[in-house]
């Protein structure tokens, strides 16, 4: 059931009316001729919401970064002879987040349940309080190869303030079927005066546009998606780790690029002055060889494979299990950004061959 | 014309809403320092406001040198000598080195008591076996500390320690005075003596020769040591038919934010600063990368 529907030309004004008081970030093509592919997308700040293509197929990275920056700082510190003071900071502001996947809605999702279980983290927090999410649907796969179906992520029920429906085909999308995810969502689209009540046309539409969504999208994973996490319970021990792990380099590209990979390191920065200074906290990548190393020397994960196996453990099982959260959108960006030609989902499935 | 944002709040202008970060450290004053072998300084601290650390045997601290780095260290003083805690810090790295240069009247920052220590309740009325290896004996101390000052609540009390070299021993007063203490049934050993070395030599589990029969109803075990000590004592204690929900092992792990997020010190699922350090063995072999 769509709530409400809205122009094109209304929900660009809304967007642009977002734009006078706060930030505005969305997909924005990029054309590199001389590349493979030619076009491509990124999550950027806007400054006209003409600028926004939500047409997109998909972005290059995740729009994690916009709650867990690749660095922040999370305390600035002033050093004196006889001891500190330390506060701690954030740059959170304001920000829409316009024309987010589902699958990428389901990440957002996961990092949510991340940064709250077991307690808030309140740096993460304070940018999620100031974000709006407005999804857009996909309608097919974006690339050949995704298994966001697969993983139950193509679909999004949550993780919006509003949902957007294109209704038409291609780049002529002159409506947006309209679901609304929380009532700040509503009262944003609302407030233009723009919003029209959907007819009964409007929801045959919507649903035949669903049901042509859903037939476009094949299956890539041969184990069901309900049972997963059981199938790699029973590959822990398995060759394919080793065998994968000959030809990974450890250079955490998968970590980057994956939109709810979320581990990170801290590290002090201090001033010339060695008086003023920061903490801050910075990515990291569960791939790289010291990732589990202690002082001392001892290293808890020295091998790719085993290290290879956490992270796949995590994004099928662990994650799911200790917040509920998907650990795996299906998004394979992963698959695209790794300089070996590993795809996460050819292993989830040589495994269940051997299982 | 400034106009309302349509979310509920502006950027983060005043600090108070941040003041629930968790990776903000506490300033605590260094009382004194003493070098206990040529790799390991012995610190006590107490926090500038006065107030007791409130921590649990075998829990942890994130120990804080502003500009230079945080580490995770065991604290190695028992929450029954709340007047100041102490931390056992082998220079092991850059922010422990500096850590070494500290002198008392200096101040760090601590975040912390962190993760999960012994729970003393259910050791209460048992026989204690403590079996600490090398630096394992740091996080060991503050149950052998708690053990001693609330002896009665306990029965037996059997503690064994094993050191790589003479040189290597730590809390060397402790050990002359647990040796002393008809209260302790206290071994030790090292792996390679030197000339003038006068007391056991091999590994831990060669110790376990000295202990009397274990009831394995009444007896609870601690093993505290390097990754390559846990197999083999575990295998003595199995032996002796301990229950596995009443051997408790202490992991160590890369512990960086503390409270469970950065992913850095994950056994498997588990990540040991949330759910450890402490865990029992039953819950330990679920976990193959705890014990390899």
């Amino acid at each position: 059931m769509l709530d409400a529907i809205i122009s094109t030309r209304e929900l660009l004004g809304r967007v642009d009316e977002l734009l006078r008081t706060q930030r505005v970030i969305g997909p924005v093509r990029r054309d590199v001729p001389d590349a493979t592919p030619p076009v491509r997308w990124f999550y950027e700040p806007v400054s006209s919401a003409r600028q926004l293509d939500l047409g997109f197929a998909y972005c290059v990275y995740s729009p994690k970064q916009y709650l867990l920056p690749p660095r922040e700082t999370l305390l600035e510190f002033h050093r004196t002879p006889d001891g500190f003071s330390a506060r701690p900071v954030s740059d959170a502001q304001p920000t829409a987040l316009i024309g987010v996947h589902p699958c990428d809605l389901h990440a957002l999702v996961t990092l949510d349940r991340a940064f709250s279980h077991n307690g808030d983290d309140e740096h993460y927090q304070a940018r999620r309080r100031r974000l709006l999410i407005v999804g857009v649907d996909c309608g097919k796969p974006c690339t050949p190869g995704v298994y966001c179906a697969d993983m139950r992520a193509n679909v999004a029920d949550e993780g919006f303030d509003v949902m957007l429906q294109p209704l038409g085909a291609g780049a002529d999308v002159e409506r947006f079927g309209v679901r609304f995810g929380s009532p700040r969502g509503r009262a944003w689209l609302e407030a233009g005066g723009g919003c029209e009540r959907p007819t009964a046309a409007d929801e045959r539409a919507a649903d035949a546009w669903q049901e042509r969504k859903e037939a476009s999208f094949g299956r890539t994973l041969t184990t069901a998606h309900e049972d997963l996490p059981a199938m790699m319970a029973r590959s822990y021990d398995s060759l394919i780790w080793e065998a994968t792990a000959r030809r990974c380099y450890s250079c955490g590209s998968c970590n980057l690029v994956c939109p709810t990979c979320y581990c990170f390191d801290v590290h002090d920065e201090l001033d010339l002055s060695l008086q003023e200074g920061r903490r801050c906290r910075e990515w990291d990548g569960c791939q790289l060889q010291d990732f589990a190393l202690v002082a001392g020397g001892h290293n808890f994960r020295s091998k790719a494979a085993a290290r290879l196996r956490h992270r796949l453990m995590r994004k099928s099982k662990w994650i799911g299990e200790r917040t509920g959260g998907k650990g795996c959108v299906g998004c394979a960006r992963c698959d695209r950004a790794c300089t070996a030609r590993i795809s996460t989902v050819e292993i989830y499935n040589q495994l269940a061959e051997e299982v | 014309m400034p106009r309302e944002s349509v979310l509920e709040a502006g950027p983060v202008a005043d600090i108070g809403a941040m003041a629930a970060s968790p990776y903000l450290p506490e300033a605590a004053r260094v009382l004194s320092v003493r070098s206990l072998t040529a790799m390991e300084r012995l610190f006590d601290l107490e926090f500038a406001d006065g107030r007791a650390l409130g921590h649990a045997p075998g829990q942890f601290v994130q120990v804080s040198l502003l500009g230079i780095g945080e580490c995770p260290i065991s604290i190695c003083s028992s929450p029954t000598r709340p007047q100041r805690f102490q931390l056992c810090i082998r220079k092991a790295g850059v922010v422990t080195a500096a850590l070494h240069a500290l002198r008392g009247g200096d101040m760090v920052g601590i975040r912390g008591p962190l993760g999960r220590g012994f729970d003393v309740s259910e050791l209460h009325g048992k026989d204690v076996l403590i079996v600490a290896g090398g630096l394992g004996l740091a996080p060991a101390r503050s149950l052998i500390q708690y053990v001693i000052d609330e002896r009665a609540r306990f029965g037996a009390f059997h503690l064994l320690y094993g050191a790589k070299h003479p040189s290597e021993l730590l809390f060397r007063e402790d050990l002359h005075a647990w040796r002393d203490d008809p209260a302790v049934d206290f071994h030790m050993t090292v792996d390679r003596p030197d000339e003038g070395w006068r007391g056991r030599v091999g590994v831990v589990t060669t110790l376990f020769r000295e202990l009397p029969p274990l009831d394995p109803q009444r007896t609870v075990v601690a093993v505290i040591g390097p990754p390559v000590m846990f197999k083999f004592v575990l295998l003595e204690v199995l032996a002796r038919r301990i229950p596995q929900g009443r051997v408790y092992c202490s992991l160590e792990r890369r512990m960086k934010c503390g409270v469970g997020k950065c992913g850095h010190c994950q056994a498997n699922d588990v990540y040991v600063c949330q759910e450890g350090p402490v865990f029992t063995y039953g819950r330990l072999k679920a976990l193959r990368e705890a014990i390899e």
